[in-house]
This record gives structure tokens, C-alpha cells and sequence, in this order.
């Protein structure tokens, strides 16, 4: 009897895991391990499988296109990441004094744009940086400015991207950085006011060490997000001008659509795994030997 | 005097808060507004918000191309379908991994949460070679099945388990209940919480997604809503108020959905535990 139970506790507990098991071992494992063994060989989906080696990553890395799409990356992370940290932090910092109805109307609001598709995000700010009549021309006119193509200049078009890219991430960045400031209990700031610190004091003693790691989570998920951005310059600029904006993902993905030979294209999606995995490692060692010390 | 320069601070808070959610919302209203132009005047010089003559024809005009409400209703039909069965696979895992005892039980969790951590970027095109093997392209199950397992929110439907008390349960096990029957009776009447915070981050995964649909769907019966405004936007660029209004047509069911649910979202953001 008390057998017979446990036999079906296990069965169930199997048949409930299944699918999950299953589909991730078909969609997730299988592809990852997949892509490894192809990343060795000269494989395409006509050709029988044949193993060369480190040859693709040789090749990957002696790509200056492949090198210059990960410093693309790195400067749109560093365009993206801090100023979606430091905007979110002002906002939540404003934000925790907002009561009732305004509070409700403001939080909707700003959380909108992190619903939407990269794809329509992508077209709204395409017209907006539109050189003749988009919006950005126009505000830049008033103040006595001259007209920029924003999206085939060099200089601009990285800078053109990041802001669609904060628009959508900043939702969720400011709700979290807004629940980590709502988690201070008042009574800090009180006890610092009657011994009469400033705001700087509040600022830097209190707000900033207890929000380290909320920081480096969103640091983190923040980065991780933007060094893979493929859909925002996929759409806008297909890379362009000179693969000013060709972001490591869209170089896989190009690569992938004129490459016939699947080794490269994958031994490059590899390649950027390891950056990013090594990125947010020591980033993770940074929260956790924060956390360690508390 | 001290209260009156709390209150001009109060003042300045509200502020900036008012000038941001304005900043979030401006190129969405923006948008929607554009589609009530007539086509000479999206993009007149100068700049101007409003139309001069509010026109409706846009709208529509792109509701009655059929590939495109085609792409709608079957995006939407889509999403569903994926919602579903994302909560479905789930919620069996997460209440298997809460409540019950089992061999490898870790083994196969950590199995489950490592997938977590492979980067999309590097699947992406392996994805792609699998599911071109299992014949899925151009076909509604390609879009879906590859999606549906998450050990994210399975991970997230879990903690919920974890959370609820074991004396209903004992009671229900005692009277003859089966380790399933606990589930079906006691834990899924209670998960309308998880349910709607995973539910809505699938549906609108689904909805907003665009490169994998541009990956394996070529058939324009099967175009998702995403691809739709992409390959309008390249075929088709010089009728701007026309996509204007397309744009804004796709994104009213995300927002309506947002708007019906957030209350439980910003709940979901206290439950997930970040902070």
C-alpha cells in the first residue's frame, strides 16, 4: 500500500514535469549543445558534417567586422545601461513623494512603453528622427540648431538608437528602482534630518549604499539586455552607416541570412555568449560580495 | 519657511514626474495622432502635433487589407494559444518541484533553471535548424512551441507554491485525495495571482515578438502582426499615415490588456522578490 503510494507520487510528479522537461531540453539544451558541435565543423544544410577545428572561431575573431560589432555593442550598453540607471534613480527618487491618483497615473504611464514592440518603437523613432519634418529637427530648430541626419551620421546614429531602447527598458528599470527606494524605512531619513544632514548626506549615506544591490541587479539585467539588441537597429538602420550600428546580434543574424556555411555565424553567437557570460559574472561577483558584506 | 520650501520641493517632484510619464507617452500618442492625418502631413515642415483636418480614412483603410487583419486575429489567436500553454506547462512543473518528493527532484530543477542563463542570442539560430528538422516552418506551431517552457516562470509559479500552507492539503491527502487531485482542487483555484503575471509577460512576448516570426514565417497567411508593420514599412514607405494608423491598431490590444491586469502587475514586481 504505502509502496503503491509512493510509486504514484512519482509518476505524477514525472507525467507533471514533462512537458517542461521535455520542451526544454528540445528548445533550449539539444539547440545550445547543437551549436557547439556545429561551431566545429563546416556545416551547412546541404553538406554532410566535417570537423575543422577552432577554424570558425579563428576566423570570428579575425573578423574586424566581427570585433568592431562587439565594440558597437559595448558603446551602446554604455549609452543605454548608465543613463536608464541614473534617469530611473532621479525618477524613483521624485517618484516616492507622489501620493494617490497622480502616483497611479504616473506609474501606467511610464510603465506603457515597456509593453510595446521593438518593431513599432523602431518606426515611431524613425519618424522622429525623420531630417525633414521629424519632431527631433524641428525641437533642435527652435532652439537655433541646424537640421542632423541623426541616423546616417556615424557620430549620431549609435546615440539615435540607445534612446528608443531606453524608452522601452525605462518601465521596468524605475518600477524596480522604485520599489528598492520604497523599501527604505522613513524613519532613516528622519533620524538623519534631526541630526541635521543634508540631502548630499541623505543622498550618499543613506539612499545609495542600501540601494547597491537593487543597482547592480538592474546593471546586470540592464546589460545583458542591450549588448544583445538586435530588433531597434535591425529595423532602423540595418547596421548602418558604415556598421556604425551593426550590434553583435544583427552581425549573427546578417551573417547567418549570406553565410551558407553555419560554423562562423555560430561560433560567433558562441563567442558573444562568452562575452556576456564573463560581463555579468563579474558583475554577480560584485552583488554577492556586497550582499556578503552586509 | 521651512514648510514653504517642502512644499516647492513636493512641487518640483511632481514635476519631474508629470514630465516623464509625458516624455513615455508622447511617441505613442504621437503616433496615434499621425494615423488621423492626411498622408502629405505626417511629416510636414513645420512640425505640427495636431492635424489640420482630422481624417479617419487611414484607419480604415488598413483595417479592411486583409493581411492585415489577418495578422491580427491570428497573432491574437496565437497569443492565446501560447498563454495558455505556457501557464498550463508552468504550473504542473512548478507544483511537481513545490510539493512533491521525488528522485532527481533537484537534479531536475537546476536542469530546468540553467536554460535560464543560455543567452537567446546564441539559441536563436540553432532554434531555427531544430525546428526547421521537425518541418515547423510556416506553421502556427513553429511560432508556439518553442516559447511555451519557461523555467522562469515555472521558477516564479513555484515560489507562489512554496508560499501556501500544507494543512489543507494533509487534509485533502488523508480523505483520499491523489497528489494530483490536491493540485486540481486546492492549488489551481488559488493561482490566479502567478497565472495573470506569467500570463500577461507571454502574451505580450508572443504579440510583440518580430524576429522569430521573420525567421520561419514567409507565407503571408500566417504574417504576424510585428512582421506585418516591418515589411510595410520597407514595401510600402511612402504612405506614413497609413502605417501610423497600422501601428497604432497593434498596439491598442496590448495596452488594453496592460490596463485591465496592471493593478496584479505591479503587484508581480513585490511577489518576484527583486526587492
Amino acid at each position: 500500500m504505502r509502496i503503491s503510494t509512493k510509486w504514484n507520487t512519482w509518476l505524477t510528479a514525472y507525467l507533471m514535469i514533462l512537458p517542461l522537461i521535455g520542451l526544454l531540453t528540445v528548445f533550449a539544451v539539444i539547440p545550445f549543445l547543437y551549436a557547439w558541435y556545429v561551431s566545429f565543423s563546416d556545416w551547412s544544410f546541404y553538406d554532410p558534417w566535417k570537423f575543422v577545428g577552432l577554424k570558425n572561431y579563428r576566423q570570428v575573431l579575425l573578423d574586424p567586422k566581427f570585433t568592431k560589432s562587439v565594440i558597437v555593442g559595448l558603446k551602446f550598453s554604455l549609452y543605454v545601461v548608465p543613463a536608464s540607471l541614473i534617469l530611473a534613480f532621479l525618477f524613483g527618487h521624485s517618484m516616492r513623494h507622489l501620493r494617490g491618483k497622480s502616483a497611479d497615473f504616473v506609474k501606467t504611464s511610464i510603465y506603457i512603453p515597456t509593453i510595446m514592440s521593438g518593431v513599432i518603437a523602431s518606426i515611431i523613432f524613425l519618424f522622429i528622427y525623420e531630417y525633414q519634418g521629424g519632431f527631433l529637427n524641428y525641437a533642435v530648430g527652435l532652439l537655433g540648431g541646424d537640421k542632423i541626419a541623426w541616423l546616417s551620421n556615424t557620430k549620431t546614429v549609435l546615440i539615435a538608437i540607445a534612446v528608443p531602447a531606453i524608452w522601452l527598458g525605462f518601465g521596468l528599470t524605475a518600477l524596480i528602482m522604485l520599489a528598492g527606494l520604497l523599501d527604505i524605512p522613513e524613519s532613516y531619513y528622519e533620524a538623519a534630518e534631526l541630526e541635521g544632514a543634508g540631502s548630499f548626506t541623505k543622498m550618499f549615506k543613506i539612499t545609495l549604499p542600501l540601494m547597491k544591490n537593487v543597482i547592480l541587479f538592474l546593471l546586470v539585467l540592464g546589460f545583458n539586455g542591450s549588448i544583445q539588441e538586435l530588433v531597434l537597429p535591425m529595423v532602423m538602420t540595418q547596421g548602418g552607416p558604415l556598421e556604425e550600428s551593426q550590434t553583435p546580434s544583427l552581425y549573427i543574424f546578417n551573417h547567418f541570412r549570406d553565410d551558407i556555411l553555419m560554423g562562423n555565424t555560430i561560433a560567433s553567437a558562441i563567442l558573444l555568449f562568452i562575452v556576456c557570460g564573463s560581463v555579468a559574472a563579474v558583475l554577480f561577483r560584485l552583488v554577492n560580495s556586497e550582499k556578503a558584506a552586509d | 519657511m521651512v514648510t514653504g520650501r517642502k512644499n516647492a520641493l513636493l512641487w518640483i517632484h511632481y514635476l519631474v514626474c508629470f514630465i516623464v510619464a509625458a516624455a513615455a507617452l508622447f511617441p505613442i500618442v504621437w503616433m496615434a495622432i499621425a494615423g488621423f492625418k492626411s498622408k502629405a502631413e505626417v511629416l510636414v515642415t513645420p512640425f505640427r502635433f495636431f492635424p489640420k483636418e482630422w481624417i479617419t480614412s487611414n484607419y480604415a483603410m488598413i483595417l479592411k487589407d486583409p493581411v492585415f487583419s489577418r495578422s491580427m486575429l491570428i497573432t491574437f489567436v496565437g497569443a492565446v494559444i501560447f498563454m495558455f500553454l505556457s501557464i498550463i506547462i508552468a504550473s504542473l512543473s512548478a507544483f511537481a518541484f513545490a510539493r512533491l518528493e521525488f528522485p532527481f527532484k533537484n537534479t531536475l530543477f537546476v536542469y530546468a533553471i540553467i536554460t535560464m542563463f543560455i543567452p537567446g542570442t546564441a539559441l536563436l539560430i540553432p532554434i531555427f535548424i531544430v525546428v526547421t528538422k521537425m518541418h515547423l516552418l510556416n506553421t502556427m506551431a513553429g511560432l508556439i512551441i518553442p516559447g511555451i517552457a519557461s523555467a522562469g516562470h515555472m521558477f516564479f509559479v513555484r515560489q507562489f507554491y512554496l508560499n501556501i500552507p500544507s494543512q489543507l492539503e494533509e487534509a485533502a491527502l488523508i480523505d483520499g485525495s491523489t497528489r494530483f487531485g490536491t493540485y486540481r482542487h486546492i492549488f489551481l483555484p488559488l493561482s490566479y495571482p502567478p497565472f495573470v503575471i506569467i500570463g500577461i509577460s507571454s502574451f505580450l512576448g508572443y504579440w510583440n515578438s518580430y524576429i522569430w516570426p521573420v525567421l520561419i514565417i514567409t507565407e503571408p497567411k500566417l504574417f504576424q502582426v510585428t512582421q506585418f508593420i516591418g515589411n510595410f514599412r520597407s514595401e510600402r514607405s511612402s504612405e506614413e499615415a497609413l502605417l501610423m494608423a497600422g501601428g497604432t491598431l497593434t498596439v491598442i490590444p496590448v495596452i488594453l490588456v496592460f490596463l485591465f491586469f496592471q493593478k496584479h502587475l505591479v503587484q508581480g514586481i513585490k511577489l518576484s522578490g527583486i526587492k
